[in-house]
């Protein structure tokens, strides 16, 4: 807090007026480092009309003049008009104040629409907001940009420029404010959506509501008006639909998710052609339209290319999704290529954490999957092909001099080409992932020559590899459908590609889990450790405690020997004494 | 304590507008078959000049003008970059000058008066910020005012800039020595500029008196359809 020191006479009693603490820097008679950092241009003594001197009265000019009325939010152009000055060095001036919570620390936030204004004066104000908001136009959106792409129902003060950033964030540093206007602002309208309670029956409208054109603030809900519960003295006629969960919300600033796919769909259809679009999109004007394609991060990739990506829609949805996470788009890619692959994404979710596939390998992965059909026809060698999966699984967890007599050991139960491909991948399993591909490259020529079974043998392991040996029967069908197949030579290599990138994916995660266990043993073998050491222990403890006891009895029985031996004594004294001549035994 | 570096006698600066971009006013004003097209906007002297038909051809099929207009409107904005280009080779003086710039527009229904200083030094200065704070400040809900404000700033600015450029030209042909020259400066450009000796002296403050606050204060109008329909009528009358 900080008080006005230059008149502690004339006022009565001192002002408060709140700055946020990390703004304690602030004086009066001085100028600070902070402010001179920022404002270099004051104190470089570039220019006449530059100096520290100005800068003050600037600053103090403007704080004053926010002083005078602390709950009104001081405009720049309330302040250039006052002063002589370059009009871009006074708001760069008034920024920096506005910034540091000097100025306009407590005044109400700024708002797009009058409305937002009025929810800070408090709740009872709410139904009065809906007509206020029929009539603000869709103005102009000078905020912060990248608020305005949520498509939920947070409304426009959500958006809101720094000024009232600022002063939610100043509000935690535990300086006492008036009430929080960014509260309200932020779910003032969901605020508003609980505030209307129907007329007739007394409920909550939810959704939507019929409003009595005649008399403003009569509501009922949906029901009542189907039902015919008007109220007294009113007709069918005289209400009005209005839509809380659509009209208020989706005024031209907020898009839902319906409007913006709608508005995608239509301009890949129509292209530029902004009327056939803003027809499409019903609640929304041609401006809000393209406005909100240019904020949306591909938009306008799409203006460009909207008609190239009438021909590959599933290419661009792709594409796009290529732009966000790895995982993620793996799965989205084999989703969207074939529903038949519900199951492989767990599987590749089990596999790919840790691996990063290089984006383009992912597009062959996808015609991989395409292929598919050919296979659901090969039913034979399931089982053969489930015992070498187990066996792949466990043979990767193992040493390398192993290798050999595990690749044997498969030998004898399945054709020659598996046990070539289990042996590739063991070599890429045990080698780097980014040497991987090239192995497989250089490797067995009559690999893929062996025509179609191969290939789909290897990815059976791969796939399989990513799953718990439980889930290994639901996948096995999927396994086959997954594998590729063509018979067309050019695919061989792509298809060597993915394959050999996959193996190397599921080996290192095969390994990651190797790890894992080893870590998971070595931690319970030190909890057994440390348990029997403390069984130990308080055995010891427990021994100790009896020897000292034993200690203690000893004693006592030693004093009491001597208390025996005493009173022995004294009794043959007496004896004597007394003259006993003769002793009766 | 260091005295500030005396303003008038600065190197010459190539030519470009003085602002934070280094972008065009261009002014369209086409008339054909009964048809009239008026715009303004900025645009990008960097830009390759093949842009100028690609706008013109977006414009044209926008707004579903008859396609004369394409040669027309390509035309004029080519002829506008011309003589902008035909500026930047050359020098100016960018004596520290903080000018007045007056702002006397209407767009569609909204009406602007207003006076404040700008320095031209500034190259960091930005029409567009200025125009978007005065818009929120204002309270203004049409979305072309603001380009509008900035683009009436950028035209005094650019026609002060051609100015500098003008006067440095005939510093240099008159070559009356540095002295001469100095004086020729403060000559030519001190018509519009204040005088900063005066206004930023030691004993005077920043601060306005209040009657002056008026001048300075910005005036927005709201007009009203017949207001709106009188004033175009007596603005075409002017430029006929």
């Amino acid at each position: 807090m900080e008080m006005p020191q230059y008149d502690p006479n004339t006022k009565p009693e001192f002002e408060l007026y709140t700055i946020p603490s990390h703004s304690s820097w602030f004086r009066w008679d001085d100028i600070h480092e902070t402010e001179r950092t920022a404002l270099k241009e004051f104190f470089d003594g570039s220019s006449i009309s530059r100096t520290p001197k100005i800068y003050k009265e600037y600053r103090d000019f403007m704080i004053n003049k926010y002083r005078e009325e602390p709950s009104r939010r001081l405009t720049f152009t309330q302040v250039r008009k006052s002063l002589v000055g370059d009009v871009s060095l006074l708001h760069k001036v008034f920024r920096f104040l506005d910034e540091w919570g000097l100025i306009n620390f407590g005044a109400v936030s700024r708002g797009d629409d009058s409305d937002n204004r009025d929810s800070s004066l408090g709740d009872t104000e709410l139904k009065n907001q809906v007509k206020i908001e029929e009539g603000a136009p869709n103005g102009v959106r000078v905020v912060a940009l990248p608020n305005s792409l949520k498509p939920i129902s947070v409304p426009n003060s959500g958006a809101d420029g720094s000024g009232n950033g600022k002063v939610a964030v100043a509000g935690e540093t535990g300086v006492k404010l008036p009430p929080l206007a960014s509260y309200s602002d932020v779910f003032g309208d969901l605020v508003k959506l609980k505030g209307f309670k129907c007329g007739s029956c007394g409920e909550q409208c939810n959704s939507g509501c019929y409003e009595y054109s005649k008399q403003g603030s009569f509501v009922i809900c949906e029901k009542c008006f189907k039902n015919g519960n008007y109220g007294e003295d009113k007709s069918k006629d005289d209400f009005r639909f209005s839509d809380l969960g659509g009209n208020s919300l989706t005024h031209g600033a907020t898009w839902t998710e319906a409007e913006t796919l709608l508005l995608l769909e239509s301009v890949m259809r129509h292209g530029d052609n902004w009327e056939l679009v803003a027809q499409n999109v019903p609640t929304k004007s041609k401006l809000d339209c393209i406005s909100k394609l240019i904020e949306l991060p591909f938009g306008e990739f799409m203006m460009g290319s909207a008609h190239e990506m009438n021909s590959c829609p599933t290419g661009s949805l792709n594409s796009l999704k290529e732009g966000q996470s790895a995982s993620s788009e793996n799965q989205n890619d084999v989703k969207m290529e074939d529903q038949v692959h519900d199951q492989m994404n767990e599987s590749k979710q089990n596999g790919d954490a840790a691996t990063e596939e290089p984006p383009a390998k992912r597009k062959r992965i996808a015609p991989l999957s395409d292929g598919g059909s050919t296979l659901i026809k090969q039913v034979g060698g399931l089982d053969s092909v489930l015992d070498n999966l187990e066996h792949y699984q466990t043979f990767l967890l193992m040493d390398c001099s192993d290798a050999s007599f595990e690749v044997a050991h498969i030998s004898t139960m399945v054709g020659p080409h598996v046990t070539a491909a289990a042996a590739e991948a063991a070599v890429a399993a045990l080698c780097n992932e980014s040497s991987c591909p090239r192995e497989i490259f250089d490797g067995d020529e009559d690999y893929l020559a062996n025509g179609l079974s191969s290939p789909t043998m290897v990815s059976d392991p791969e796939r399989a590899l990513q799953v718990d040996a439980s889930k290994m029967e639901e996948n096995q069908s999927e396994t086959q459908d997954a594998s590729s197949e063509k018979n067309d030579v050019p695919l061989n290599l792509r298809i060597r590609t993915a394959t050999a990138t996959a193996l190397g994916a599921a080996a290192a995660n095969a390994k990651l889990l190797a790890d894992q266990e080893d870590r998971e043993i070595e931690h319970l073998v030190a909890i057994i450790i440390e348990t029997q050491m403390k069984k130990l222990h308080s055995k010891i403890n427990y021994f100790d405690d009896l020897e000292l006891i034993m200690e203690k009895e000893y004693n006592e029985m030693m004093q009491l020997k001597e208390c025996l031996v005493e009173e022995r004594i004294d009794v043959l004294e007496r004896a004597l004494k007394t003259g006993v001549s003769k002793w009766r035994s | 304590m260091k005295l500030p570096a005396t303003s008038s006698s600065k190197a010459p600066v190539k030519f470009r507008m003085p602002t934070a971009d280094n972008l065009v006013p261009i002014r369209l004003d086409i008339e054909t078959e009964g048809q009239r097209y008026k715009d303004a906007f900025t645009w990008n002297p960097s830009d390759p000049d093949s842009e100028v038909v690609v706008f013109a051809k977006r414009t044209v099929r926008d707004l579903k003008l008859p396609p004369q207009f394409i040669t027309q409107i390509a035309q004029s904005i080519q002829t506008q970059l011309t003589e902008f280009r035909s500026y930047e080779g050359q020098d100016m003086y960018t004596a520290e000058k903080i000018v007045p710039i007056k702002l006397d527009l209407r767009v569609n229904h909204t009406l602007i008066k207003d006076h404040f200083l700008w320095d031209l030094n500034n190259y960091e200065s930005d029409p567009e910020e200025f125009a978007r704070t005065f818009c929120n400040d204002m309270g203004i809900e049409d979305p072309e005012v603001g380009p509008a404000v900035a683009f009436a700033i950028r035209e005094q600015l650019y026609e002060i800039a051609i100015q500098s450029v003008a006067s440095a030209r005939e510093i240099k042909i008159s070559k009356k020595g540095r002295r001469g020259a100095e004086h020729a400066i403060s000559s030519k450009g001190g018509g519009n500029a204040l005088d900063l000796m005066k206004l930023f002296r030691y004993n005077s403050s920043v601060v306005r008196k209040r009657k002056e606050w008026y001048v300075y204060e910005p005036i927005v109008d709201i007009l009203s359809n017949e207001e709106v329909d009188a004033l175009e009528a007596r603005e075409d009358r002017n430029t006929r």
